[in-house]
Order: structure tokens, then C-alpha cells, then sequence
């Protein structure tokens, strides 16, 4: 039996949640992995952590706030300390549709996939032209600076086989992450792509999501991060 | 002596510890192949200005397109602080980035092992 570990990186998340952790337990109660979803805390005001638990998810809490970058490494850290076979993230606001994280493992377990990105930009019908553009720039710059071609590399939705877990680790701690998790699995070898996914934008989640403000935020992150890896 | 070959000799050792120093880096496998040529590149064109300094102020002189003065002491001074400057910057971030790394970690594996404990406590 497979064993997947669903990672849903959290931060003052309490009022979705419980919905989301019910919503992916649900999806996986029906199939014949051996799923445990895992909430990466960090550091939370509010009682993501206590509604997560009560939910059915194991919780992880970070003592500080360290960022997305940090969440997602702890949750792949515990991933592959408990002998996980496929890892996968998906955000904690309810973007992600938990079909969509289902659909991901599956095609990850049939093919020698190491990192498959759930990109919302193959089809983008459904989300604003400014967070189209946003996620566009981003890719845009992220292959720029780093040679990877990506259709949505902000994408929270990643998917990863066990040598990816193993292998897979990168130094940033904020956004910036998912753009330097793609450079790293590059420079190591993995074998990465991409399928199509769709993002659900309520009005929690937008007021959630990152906005484009970040994104230049992000951009400087990178740039640094990039020069630091030459001169540093 | 010559200004500009006490400038030499002043900095020669900076450079040469940073050159091994990045060539040992890639060797411990703590730096890439393309970080270690971009330090060894910046290093050795620092090396090569220092070369060249002399010549090339003679040469400029010469055909007169310089009417500046040569090398003080106080240039010596202040080149040579530039280099060990740059030297201990280079130095400073690795080492920052490296200990910033030790404690993402520790707070990672910490997080993990305490969480587990609650959740065994809880079930």
C-alpha cells in the first residue's frame, strides 16, 4: 500500500481549516493509499492548530513563524522521517481542490515523476487577469534567472515522490521558495512536470493569496538568492 | 621597493586564501562547480588589476592621458583595505548563510520531534 503524506503549510488559518483537512480526508478515505494529512503550523495567533487536530490531521508546530519556504520543509522533513512514499502540498486557504490533489498522487505513482507541479495556468479560466499576469511574471523572471521552464512556478500544489523527499531541499523560507525548489530540483536532477489543476478563488482566499506587491518582494528574494549563489 | 609592489605583496595572501578557500569549498561540496568559478574569477581579476596597476599608469602617462599622481602610501592603505574588506564580506555571508541554515534545521527537526511527543500525548 502507498503511503501519501498530504502537507497543508498553515499560518492564522482557522477558519477554513477544519473544512480543508475534512475535504482531503474524505477524498482519500476512498482509495487505496494510506493517507495522513499533516499541518504545518507556523506559528499561528488564532487555533489553526487545535481545529486542524480536531479535523483528523496530524499537527506539526513550528515555535517561530518561519515563512511558507520553512512550513513546506518541515512537512516534507516529517514526510520523509516517517517513511512516506509520495509527499504532496496544497494551500490552507481552500484554493486547491482536493480531487486535484488525489488526481496528482495517482498520476505521480503511475509515472517516474520525482516533483509534479499543479500549474493553475495551463488553464487559467476562472482567475483574475492580475493574478494571471502576477504568476505569469513570476515564471517569466524564474526562468530567467534560473533557465526553468514553468507554466506556474508560485504554484502551492507540488506533488513528491520519495527521492524527491530524500534529495529536495532549498534555503529560502519565504514565497520565493517555490521558484528556488524548482532551481534546486534542477540542479540535482529530478525529474519534474507539470499538470493541470484548478484554483478556487473565494474571497478568503483572495484576501489570502499572495498579490502582486509580494510578487516584487519575491523578485528581489530571487535576484539575491541568485547573485549570493555566485559571489556568496 | 616599488608602491605598487608592496600593494601586491600586502594583498597577494587575501586573494590566494580566498582562491584555496573556495577551491576547498567545492571540494567539501559545500559550494557548487559555478560558484567556485565565479569566486575564483573574481579573485584572480582582482589579482590581475594589482598586475597591471603599475603598467597600465605608466602607459596612461605616457601617451598622456593621465596627469595624476602615482601611488601614495595612503593609496596602498586604502586599496589594500578595499580587498580584506571584500575578503571578509565574501567570508561573513557564507558563513551567515550556512549558520541560518543550522538553525532552520534545528527549528525544523525540534518542531518535528515536539510534535510528535503532543500528538502521541493527545492520542
Amino acid at each position: 500500500m502507498i503511503k501519501v503524506c498530504i502537507i497543508i503549510p498553515a499560518f492564522n488559518e482557522s477558519a477554513v481549516i477544519a473544512d480543508v483537512v475534512k475535504d482531503v480526508v474524505k477524498q482519500f478515505d476512498k482509495t487505496s493509499y494510506l493517507a495522513t494529512v499533516v499541518v504545518v503550523n507556523d506559528s499561528s495567533e488564532d487555533n489553526t492548530s487545535m481545529l486542524a487536530r480536531g479535523a483528523g490531521a496530524t499537527v506539526v508546530d513550528h515555535i517561530i513563524n518561519c515563512g511558507a519556504g520553512g512550513a513546506t520543509a518541515t512537512g516534507l522533513r516529517y514526510a520523509e522521517l516517517n517513511g512516506f512514499d509520495i509527499g504532496a502540498t496544497m494551500d490552507a486557504d481552500g484554493q486547491h481542490m482536493s480531487a486535484d490533489v488525489l488526481r496528482g498522487v495517482d498520476i505521480l505513482a503511475k509515472s517516474g515523476t520525482d516533483l509534479l507541479i499543479g500549474s493553475r495556468l495551463i488553464d487559467s479560466s476562472g482567475m483574475s487577469r492580475v493574478k494571471v499576469l502576477g504568476n505569469w511574471g513570476l515564471s517569466f523572471i524564474t526562468r530567467l534567472l534560473f533557465g526553468i521552464k514553468s507554466t506556474d512556478s508560485q504554484s502551492g500544489m507540488r506533488i513528491f515522490s520519495r527521492k524527491a523527499l530524500r534529495k529536495l531541499r532549498w534555503k529560502t523560507s519565504g514565497y520565493e521558495f517555490c521558484s528556488e525548489m524548482l532551481w534546486r530540483a534542477h540542479q540535482i536532477g529530478l525529474k519534474v512536470d507539470e499538470y493541470s489543476i484548478k484554483a478556487v478563488y473565494t474571497d478568503y482566499s483572495k484576501s489570502k493569496g499572495q498579490n502582486n506587491w509580494n510578487g516584487v518582494n519575491i523578485v528581489k528574494s530571487l535576484i539575491k538568492r541568485r547573485i549570493a549563489e555566485l559571489i556568496g | 621597493m616599488s608602491r605598487y609592489l608592496i600593494l601586491l605583496i600586502i594583498n597577494l595572501p587575501f586573494i590566494l586564501i580566498a582562491i584555496v578557500s573556495a577551491v576547498t569549498q567545492y571540494k567539501l561540496k559545500h559550494f557548487t562547480r559555478r560558484r567556485m568559478w565565479a569566486q575564483i574569477l573574481t579573485w584572480a581579476a582582482i589579482l590581475v588589476a594589482l598586475i597591471v596597476a603599475q603598467p597600465l599608469y605608466n602607459w596612461l602617462l605616457f601617451n598622456n592621458w593621465t596627469d595624476t599622481e602615482s601611488l601614495s602610501l595612503f593609496d596602498v592603505i586604502q586599496i589594500t583595505a578595499i580587498v580584506a574588506l571584500i575578503y571578509i564580506a565574501t567570508r561573513l555571508r557564507a558563513k551567515t548563510d550556512a549558520l541560518e541554515q543550522r538553525l532552520a534545521s534545528l527549528h525544523r527537526e525540534t518542531s518535528i520531534i515536539l510534535s510528535s511527543k503532543n500528538n502521541k500525548n493527545a492520542s
